[in-house]
C-alpha cells in the first residue's frame, strides 16, 4: 500500500513536470495556433485527468477507472508534443496524440467498474485503440504535415517513408470510419448504461456520462462532417469544442463522486429518520396496546370480583339460607313432632354436604390447591377427570414451573375446556402442554363444530391478556365444521 | 281463613324450604314465581294475601317489581327479602310500596307475622 502511494506520488511530481515541458513547447512553437487556448486545454486536461485519475487509484487501487483517468492525463500530453519545433518530439506528438481519445472510450464504457465485460464494449474499445494506435502510426509514416495547408511552420516528419497523399488518405478513412465506429458504439452504450442504472447509481453515473456523450457527439460530428470537407473553422471550433468538453470529464467525475457521498449521507440519513420513524409507531402501537391491555386486566378483575360475589350469593349463600330455614323447623318441630324434626334434620345434613361441595369447586375456581401442591401435571389431569367431554392428555410437563407460568397455562386448559363443554358440541378434547424452545406451549383441540368467535366472549380476551401479562402469545383457531384449537405460548426460560 | 302467599324467588331450593317452613306455620302457599314478569302475572291471576319477593331477579329487580304491583292496583302485602343485608339497599326499602324487608337469614313465620301483623 505504502510502495503504491509512492509510486503515485512520483506519477503526479511526473504529470507535473510533464505539464511544464508542454507549456514550455506550446509557448516556445513556431506552429500552435492558437496558443494560449491550447495552452490552457493542454494544462487544463492533462493535470485534471493524471491528477484526478491518481487520486481515484490511490482510493480504489482494484479499479481500472484511476489508472485509465491517469493514462488519459498523460497521453494527453501529446497534444502538447505535435506544437514542437524539435522533428522528433513533432514527431512524437502526432503519433499520440489520438490515443487518449481511445483510453477515453474504454473509461466511459467501462465506467464505473473499470471492467470490460460485454463484447459491444470491447469491439468499441478495440476499435478505438486500432484506429489511434496501429493505424495512427502507419498513418504518421506517410504524411508529411508541414506540407498540410493547416500545419503552417510545422518541422518535417522524420519518419516518414513516402509523403504521397494517397496512402495517408486510406489509412485516415479506416481510422476515421473505426473512430466513428467506436464512438457511435460508445454513445450508445452510455445511454444504455445510463438507463439501466439505479437511482443512485446515476447519482454518480450521470455527470460522468452526460459529459462523455457530449464530447463524443461533438467528436463524432467533428469527423464525420469534418471527412466530408468541411471548412477549417469549423473543424477548429468542433475541435476546441469537444477538447473542452473532455476537460470538464475529470470535474464531472469529481462531482459524481461528490453527489454519491452526499446522496450516500442523506440516504443514511432517510433511512435512520424512517426507522425512527418505525420504531416511534411501533412503540407507541406498543404503548397503546399495554394501555388496552391493562384496562382489560382491571376490567376482568372487577368482573371476576362481580362474578365471584354472584356465584356465592347464588350458590352456597342459598344453599346455606335453605339450610338455615330448615334447622330451624327442625327445631320447632322437635317437641311436638321429633320423626318430622330427625328427616329435617337429615335433609339439612344432605344440603350442608352439597354447600360444601359447591364452595370446595368454587374455591377451585379461584385457585386449585393441586396446582399448587403437586403442579400442572396433576391439575390438568384433574381438569380432564372432571370434564363432561372425554379428554385425551397427550402431554404434560412433569417438572415443576414458575407459578405465574402454571397458573396461566391451567387457566388457558380450564377455559378451554368449558368452552368446549358448553359450546364444542365435541366428542374429544386433546390437551398438550410442553416446554420447547424457551417456551411453554399450551394446546387444547377438539373435534367439534368449530366456528368459535374469538372476540365475541369476555372468556378467550380475559386468557389473551393474562397471557400478553407474561409476554406470551394467544391464537384461536376455529374454522366452522372443523373444531377448535387454542394455542398459547408462555416464555418460560 | 289462612293468610295466602306466593312466593317470589329464582332459587327452587329456597322456594322449596320458605314453602315448608310458611306451611308450618299456618300460611297457605298458592304459588310460586322465578322472576319477576311472572310475578305480576302470578298476582294477577292467585290474589295472594301477602307476597314474598326477593330482591334480586333475574329480569326485574324485587323493587321494580313492587312499584309495578301497586301500580296495577294490587292489595296484597309486600314483604321484600333477601340473602343480603336490610344496610345494603340504603333507603331503597322504605322508599318502595313493600310493607318491610325480612333477610333470608332471620325468615321465619313468626317474624313474617310480626311485620304483617
Amino acid at each position: 500500500m505504502i510502495g503504491l502511494r509512492r509510486a503515485l506520488v512520483a506519477l503526479g511530481v511526473l504529470a507535473f513536470l510533464l505539464g511544464l515541458g508542454s507549456a514550455a513547447l506550446v509557448t516556445t512553437s513556431d506552429h500552435a495556433s492558437p496558443r494560449g487556448l491550447l495552452l490552457a486545454v493542454v494544462l487544463i486536461a492533462g493535470w485534471s485527468f493524471a491528477f484526478t485519475g491518481l487520486y481515484a487509484w490511490g482510493r480504489r487501487p482494484g479499479n481500472n477507472i484511476g489508472p485509465l483517468m491517469t493514462a488519459v492525463g498523460f497521453t494527453w500530453f501529446f497534444q502538447a508534443f505535435s506544437t514542437a519545433n524539435n522533428p522528433w518530439l513533432f514527431a512524437l506528438g502526432f503519433l499520440g496524440q489520438t490515443l487518449p481519445f481511445a483510453i477515453l472510450v474504454h473509461l466511459l464504457v467501462s465506467f464505473p467498474s473499470g471492467r470490460l465485460q460485454t463484447r459491444l464494449q470491447k469491439v468499441a474499445v478495440g476499435l478505438a485503440y486500432l484506429a489511434t494506435g496501429p493505424l495512427q502510426i502507419v498513418w504518421a509514416l506517410f504524411i508529411d504535415p508541414s506540407q498540410q495547408s493547416d500545419c503552417g511552420g510545422c518541422p518535417e516528419n522524420p519518419i516518414l517513408i513516402d509523403g504521397a497523399e494517397g496512402i495517408s488518405e486510406i489509412v485516415n478513412v479506416f481510422q476515421v470510419l473505426g473512430g466513428v465506429t467506436a464512438i457511435a458504439i460508445a454513445i450508445g452504450l452510455l445511454y444504455r448504461n445510463w438507463r439501466r442504472s439505479t437511482e443512485t447509481e446515476r447519482r454518480v453515473l450521470t455527470p460522468v456520462l452526460a459529459t462523455g456523450g457530449l464530447a463524443f457527439s461533438i467528436l463524432l460530428v467533428q469527423l464525420t462532417v469534418g471527412e466530408l470537407g468541411a471548412s477549417n473553422t469549423f473543424q477548429s471550433v468542433t475541435f476546441v469544442a469537444s477538447i473542452t468538453v473532455f476537460s470538464c470529464l475529470p470535474f464531472a467525475f469529481l462531482f459524481g463522486l461528490l453527489r454519491s457521498r452526499i446522496g450516500r449521507a442523506e440516504e443514511v440519513t432517510t433511512a435512520l429518520s424512517a426507522e425512527n420513524e418505525q420504531l416511534t409507531a411501533e412503540l407507541e402501537a406498543k404503548v397503546e396496546e399495554l394501555r388496552a391491555s391493562r384496562h382489560r386486566i382491571v376490567e376482568a378483575g372487577y368482573a371476576e370480583r362481580r362474578r365471584v360475589e354472584r356465584d356465592l350469593h347464588d350458590g352456597a349463600q342459598q344453599r346455606l339460607m335453605a339450610l338455615t330455614m330448615t334447622l330451624r323447623l327442625a327445631r320447632e318441630k322437635m317437641d311436638a313432632d321429633p320423626a318430622a324434626s330427625a328427616e329435617l334434620l337429615d335433609e339439612a345434613m344432605e344440603e350442608l354436604s352439597a354447600a360444601t361441595a359447591e364452595l370446595r369447586e368454587f374455591a377451585r375456581g379461584i385457585h386449585p390447591v393441586v396446582l399448587s401442591d403437586r403442579g400442572l401435571g396433576a391439575a390438568l389431569d384433574g381438569l380432564a377427570e372432571r370434564s363432561p367431554v372425554p379428554v385425551e392428555i397427550a402431554a404434560a410437563p412433569a417438572e415443576r414451573l414458575p407459578t405465574p407460568v402454571e397458573s396461566a397455562a391451567y387457566f388457558v386448559v380450564a377455559e378451554s375446556l368449558t368452552n368446549v363443554a358448553r359450546y364444542a358440541d365435541a366428542e374429544l378434547a386433546t390437551v398438550r402442554v410442553e416446554r420447547r424452545n424457551g417456551s411453554l406451549e399450551v394446546e387444547i383441540s377438539d373435534d367439534g363444530s368449530g366456528g368459535a368467535d374469538p372476540d365475541a366472549g369476555s372468556g378467550l380476551r380475559g386468557l389473551a391478556d393474562r397471557v400478553a401479562a407474561l409476554d406470551g402469545s394467544f391464537t384461536v383457531r376455529s374454522e366452522a365444521g372443523e373444531g377448535t384449537t387454542v394455542e398459547a405460548r408462555i416464555p418460560c426460560a | 281463613m289462612p293468610t295466602s302467599v306466593l312466593i317470589v324467588d329464582d332459587h327452587p331450593g329456597f322456594r322449596a324450604s320458605a314453602r315448608r317452613m310458611l306451611e308450618a306455620s299456618g300460611y297457605a302457599v298458592v304459588g310460586e314465581a322465578a322472576d319477576g314478569a311472572a310475578a305480576i302475572a302470578a298476582v294477577g291471576e292467585l290474589g295472594p294475601d301477602l307476597v314474598l319477593l326477593d330482591v334480586q331477579l333475574p329480569d326485574l329487580d324485587g323493587f321494580e317489581v313492587a312499584a309495578r304491583l301497586r301500580a296495577l292496583g294490587t292489595d296484597a302485602e309486600i314483604v321484600l327479602t333477601s340473602s343480603r343485608e336490610r344496610c345494603d339497599f340504603g333507603s331503597a326499602i322504605d322508599e318502595s310500596p313493600a310493607r318491610g324487608f325480612i333477610a333470608k337469614s332471620d325468615l321465619s313465620g313468626p317474624a313474617l307475622a310480626e311485620l304483617v301483623g
